[in-house]
């Protein structure tokens, strides 16, 4: 089994301070103890970035912002999560979706459990949007 | 399991913060209200399982190289480049 190698890296920020240390107080579905990730960006890989746990296991989640993806995803924060990252504008949301590769060409991104992060306090949650009915948790990606 | 029966309007406590409550019966389905701690995530389960499955196939994948958007759904100017990193409505924004 291999996993996303690391990537010693240039990374870009995403609350424009050079930041890109992401905590995640509840930790992603199933990975609930890991609350530290670092966003790695590399510019040969844009629009997809790394999203790397930060302690002993160093594995790393593909991710992409879902307007490359789908032009209208509009995912509706419920207010317990809107105050959870107090979040005060939606300007202050940053979101990425989970990619997995299926097989060569074939992969698909998860627009029903987004990870939100606020771009100004650097915390996030992977949230369970009200309208999760209306998105795919595997909706296919066409990729090369 | 703790097995309880509960009219609709009636409540259960647990752990003397978390209030879950029978709305109404509707046919077979049960509408519960719950009131919990903001620190306390709930969810439908098998939303969760779901997520949490597919969390776990995400990081076992096998990625040699890593794939390339097919043109038509990059960004291809600068203006939709920006619009990528444009903040996503939300509901119940105060």
């Amino acid at each position: 089994m291999n996993t996303l190698e690391l990537m010693p890296t240039e990374t870009h920020a995403i609350d424009g301070n050079g930041n890109n240390m992401i905590q995640l107080p509840y930790g992603l579905l199933g990975f609930e103890r890991v609350h530290q990730y670092i966003l790695l960006t590399r510019p040969e890989e844009e629009p997809f970035m790394r999203f790397q746990m930060v302690g002993e296991v160093k594995r790393a989640f593909l991710v992409v912002p879902p307007h490359f993806v789908l032009a209208n995803y509009a995912p509706d924060l419920s207010e317990l999560d809107v105050a959870f990252l107090e979040l005060n504008d939606p300007s202050e949301a940053f979101v990425l979706n989970i990619v997995t590769m299926r097989a060569p060409g074939e992969a698909t991104v998860n627009l029903k459990g987004p990870i939100v992060i606020n771009r100004r306090t650097l915390i996030g949650k992977q949230i369970i949007p009200v309208n999760a009915a209306e998105y795919a948790i595997r909706h296919p990606l066409p990729v090369a | 399991m703790l097995i309880l029966s509960r009219k609709p309007g009636e409540s259960i406590v647990i752990d003397g913060r978390i209030t879950v409550k029978i709305m109404r019966l509707e046919g077979d389905m049960v509408k519960l209200g719950i009131d919990a701690p903001i620190n306390v995530p709930v969810h439908r389960q098998e939303v969760y399982d779901e997520i949490q499955k597919n969390n776990q196939e995400a990081l076992n994948q096998t990625v040699a190289k890593l794939p390339q958007l097919k043109a038509k759904s990059k960004p291809t100017s600068p203006k939709a480049a920006a619009a990528a990193k444009t903040p996503l409505p939300y509901a119940n924004q105060r």
